[in-house]
C-alpha cells in the first residue's frame, strides 16, 4: 500500500513543483525588463511563489492552465450613507464597473497614495496580475464587508461537499438495511465506519461524562472529518487547505467555544465565575480572572493550533520550493538545479509529514473540543468516569467474550471430528 | 525586501468568516439531520445486535454444558445400570449352572446307588439260586449215595464229584 | 539601529529558539514513550497514540511562536 502510495506522491509533488516552475519561468521571459520593473526579484519570488500560494485570494490558481477570479461581494456604505451589497464575477469587473481603485503595488500602508483608477494604469495593472495581490479600496464611500469568495472558502465548500457525499451516500446505504443490521461491506464503508466509531469510541466516550456523549457526537464528527478533508486537499496539487486560514479554524473554535458556552451545567459556572468552592475569598479575586481568561485562551489555542499547523507545512513546502529560484537569482542556474533536487527531497519528506499532520490535527482538535465540551458539561456530584465504562457498548471486553466463545467451542468440536 | 500583502496570511478576513460560519452552520444541519442519525443508529443497533448475540451464544453454551453434563450423567448411571445388571446376570447363571451341577450329581448318585443295589439284589438272587441248586445238587448226590449204598470211598468221590460239577462260583 | 532589521532579527532568532524547545519537548517525549513502551511492550499502542497526541500539542506550542515571528515580519 505504501509503496503504491509513495509513487503517487511524487507525482503529485512533480505536478506540483511544475505549476510553480512553469509561471515563473516565463515571466521572467516574457515581461521584458524595462516595461514594468517586472524582473523576477526575490521580493517577488516571496510574494509570488511563497506567499502568495499559501495566502489567502480571490482567484484559483491552475497556472499552467487557467486562473480563474472568483467573484467579489462588497457590502459597502455609499457615499450617501445607505447600506448596499454590490456583486461582480471577478476582481477585474470590481475594478473596471465599480468605484473601486487598485492600492498601489509597493506602496507601504494604505492611505498614503492614491489607488490606481485611470482605466489606462488599471490595464496595465491588471495586465501584471497586480489585482490578484492587491487590496482594492472604495473611491466613494466605504467597505463595510468584504464578503467576496476567496478561495480558502472554496476550498473549505469543496471539503464540505465531499464530506457531504461520502457520509449521505453511506447514510443511504444504512438506511436500507436499518431493519436487519448486516457487516458493512466494502473497502469505502469499511473505512469510513472505523472512522465514526474511533471518533465514538475514542474521543467522544472518554471525554464526555454521563453519557451526554450522544448529544455532542454529531458535532465531533462533523468536524473530525471536515478538518481532515480539509487538511488533506491541502495535499492536493492546486487545491489548497481551508484550515490553513485563521477565519475557518476561528470559526471552528468559535463554535466549540459556543456549544461549551451554551451547554455548560450550572457547577461550571459557578466555579467559573466565583472560583472554586473551597478558596478563600482573596484567592477566589484572583483566580475567577484567571479562569476566565483561561477558557478563552484555550479555545484560541485550538484555532491557532490547527491554522499554525496547517499554514506552517504548506508554508515550509512553498519555501523549499521557493529557494529554487531564489538560488536561480541569487547563484545563478546551477545553483538552482542542485538546491532543486535537495528541495524536492525535503518537499517529499515534508508532505508525508503533513499527511501525517493531516490526520493528528484532526484528531487533536477534535478531542481537544470533546475535553473541553466534557468539563463544561460534568456536574460535579455524579461520580461520571465509572458510568461511563459500564454504559461502553461493544469494546474490548466483547471481543474477549466472543474469543472465549469460539474457543470453546473450537474445543468442543474437536473431540468429535477426531 | 518586504512581504507586503501577505498580511491576510495571519488576519482572518470578514468574509470569509461570515461565509464559513453559514457554511459550516448548514453543513453540520444537513449531516446531521441526514447523515450521521442513521448512521450512529445502526451502528448501535449492530453493535447490540451483536451483543445479543454473543450473549446468545454464551446462554447457548451454558446450555450445552449443562446438556452434556446432564447426559454425561445419564450415560454413566446407565453405564453403572448396566453393570449392575450383567453382574447380576452373570450371578444368577452361576448359580444356576451350580444348582445344575449339583442337582446332575445327586441323580448321577442315585443312578449309582440304585444300580449297586439292583446288582446286589441280583448277587442276593444268583446266590439264593445256587444255594438252592446246591442243596439239590446235595440232596441229589445224598439221594444217589443212599441208592448205591456206598462205602466211605466211594462215598466221598461221589461227594467230590458232585462238588466238581458244581459251577465255580 | 532599523527597528526593521531588530524586528527580523527577532524573528528568525524566535522561529529558532522555539525550534529548540519543540526538539527538547519532542525528544523527552520520545525517550520517555520509548523507555515506557520497552517497560510494558503490551501498553505500546496506547503509549503510541498518546505520544503522537502530546507531540501534536507540542508541536502546536512551537508553533505559536512560529505565528509570533510571522507576526514580526510581517507587520513591521
Amino acid at each position: 500500500m505504501i509503496g503504491r502510495v509513495r509513487p503517487l506522491y511524487i507525482v503529485a509533488l512533480a505536478v506540483l513543483g511544475v505549476s510553480l516552475a512553469l509561471p515563473t519561468a516565463p515571466a521572467k521571459a516574457s515581461v521584458p525588463a524595462g516595461e514594468a520593473g517586472e524582473e523576477v526579484t526575490l521580493e517577488g519570488i516571496v510574494n509570488n511563489t511563497i506567499l502568495g500560494h499559501a495566502e489567502d485570494g480571490y482567484y484559483l490558481n491552475f497556472k499552467p492552465f487557467a486562473q480563474v477570479e472568483l467573484p467579489r461581494i462588497m457590502l459597502v456604505r455609499t457615499a450617501d450613507g445607505a447600506l448596499t451589497l454590490e456583486a461582480y464575477g471577478s476582481t477585474k469587473g470590481l475594478l473596471r464597473g465599480g468605484p473601486y481603485g487598485l492600492t498601489a503595488h509597493g506602496d507601504e500602508g494604505e492611505g498614503h497614495a492614491d489607488p490606481i483608477t485611470a482605466s489606462a494604469e488599471l490595464s496595465e495593472a491588471i495586465g501584471a496580475k497586480e489585482h490578484l495581490h492587491s487590496p482594492v479600496v472604495r473611491t466613494s464611500g466605504q467597505v463595510v464587508a468584504d464578503l467576496s469568495i476567496s478561495r480558502h472558502l472554496i476550498f473549505g465548500l469543496l471539503a464540505m461537499l465531499i464530506v457531504l457525499g461520502i457520509f449521505i451516500a453511506l447514510a443511504q446505504r444504512y438506511k436500507k438495511g436499518h431493519d436487519q443490521p448486516e457487516a458493512p461491506q466494502g473497502i469505502f464503508q469499511n473505512m469510513m465506519e472505523v472512522l465514526v466509531v474511533f471518533v465514538r469510541d475514542e474521543i467522544a466516550k472518554p471525554n464526555i461524562p454521563d453519557g451526554k456523549w450522544r448529544t455532542f457526537l454529531p458535532y465531533l464528527l462533523t468536524a473530525f472529518f471536515f478538518i481532515l478533508v480539509a487538511n488533506i486537499l491541502g495535499l492536493v496539487p492546486f487545491a489548497g487547505a481551508a484550515t490553513s486560514n485563521i477565519a475557518v479554524t476561528g470559526v471552528m473554535a468559535v463554535m466549540t467555544f459556543a456549544i461549551v458556552l451554551l451547554y455548560a451545567s450550572t457547577d461550571y459556572y459557578k466555579e467559573l465565575l466565583t472560583g472554586p468552592p473551597d478558596a478563600p475569598v482573596l484567592i477566589r479575586i484572583i483566580l475567577v480572572p484567571i479562569e476566565i481568561i483561561g477558557l478563552v485562551m484555550r479555545h484560541l489555542a485550538l484555532a491557532i493550533r490547527l491554522f499554525a499547523n496547517m499554514m506552517g507545512g504548506s508554508l515550509i513546502i512553498f519555501s523549499l520550493i521557493g529557494l529554487v529560484f531564489m538560488m536561480n537569482v541569487i547563484m545563478g542556474e546551477a545553483a538552482a538545479w542542485s538546491t532543486t533536487i535537495i528541495s524536492i527531497g525535503f518537499t517529499v519528506f515534508i508532505l508525508l509529514l503533513k499527511l501525517l499532520v493531516a490526520f493528528i490535527q484532526a484528531y487533536v482538535f477534535t478531542i481537544l473540543s470533546a475535553l473541553f465540551i466534557g468539563m463544561a458539561v460534568e456536574e460535579h456530584h455524579s461520580g461520571g468516569e465509572q458510568e461511563v465504562e459500564s454504559g461502553s457498548g461493544l469494546d474490548g471486553r466483547a471481543e474477549e467474550r466472543l474469543d472465549a466463545v469460539e474457543d470453546k467451542v473450537e474445543r468442543r468440536a474437536q473431540p468429535t471430528t477426531a | 525586501m518586504t512581504a507586503l500583502f501577505a498580511q491576510s496570511l495571519v488576519t482572518p478576513s470578514v468574509g470569509l468568516i461570515f461565509w464559513k460560519t453559514v457554511a459550516f452552520l448548514i453543513f453540520l444541519y444537513i449531516l446531521y439531520r441526514f447523515g450521521w442519525g442513521p448512521i450512529t443508529e445502526s451502528l448501535e443497533a449492530r453493535e447490540e445486535d451483536i451483543e445479543q448475540s454473543i450473549r446468545r451464544a454464551e446462554e447457548a453454551l451454558q446450555e450445552a454444558k449443562e446438556i452434556q453434563a446432564e447426559n454425561e450423567q445419564a450415560r454413566r448411571d446407565a453405564e453403572q445400570k448396566a453393570q449392575r445388571i450383567l453382574r447380576e446376570a452373570r450371578d444368577s447363571a452361576e448359580e444356576l449352572r451350580e444348582e445344575q451341577k449339583a442337582q446332575t450329581r445327586q441323580e448321577i448318585q442315585e443312578m449309582k446307588e440304585q444300580a449297586q443295589a439292583d446288582i446286589e439284589r441280583e448277587k442276593q438272587a444268583a446266590l439264593q439260586e445256587l444255594r438252592d441248586e446246591v442243596a439239590d445238587l446235595a440232596i441229589g448226590a445224598a439221594q444217589k449215595i443212599i441208592e448205591n449204598d456206598l462205602d466211605a470211598d466211594r462215598h466221598r468221590q461221589l461227594v467230590n464229584d458232585a462238588l466238581d460239577d458244581l459251577p465255580t462260583n | 539601529m532599523d527597528p526593521a532589521a531588530l524586528a527580523y532579527l527577532a524573528a528568525g532568532l524566535g522561529a529558532g529558539i522555539s525550534a529548540v524547545g519543540a526538539a527538547i519537548g519532542i525528544g523527552r517525549l520520545a525517550s520517555s514513550s520509548m523507555d515506557g513502551a520497552a517497560r510494558q511492550p503490551e501498553a505500546a499502542g496506547d503509549i503510541r497514540g498518546l505520544m503522537i497526541v502530546s507531540a501534536g500539542l507540542i508541536e502546536g506550542v512551537a508553533l505559536f511562536a512560529l505565528i509570533i515571528c510571522l507576526l514580526l515580519v510581517l507587520f513591521v
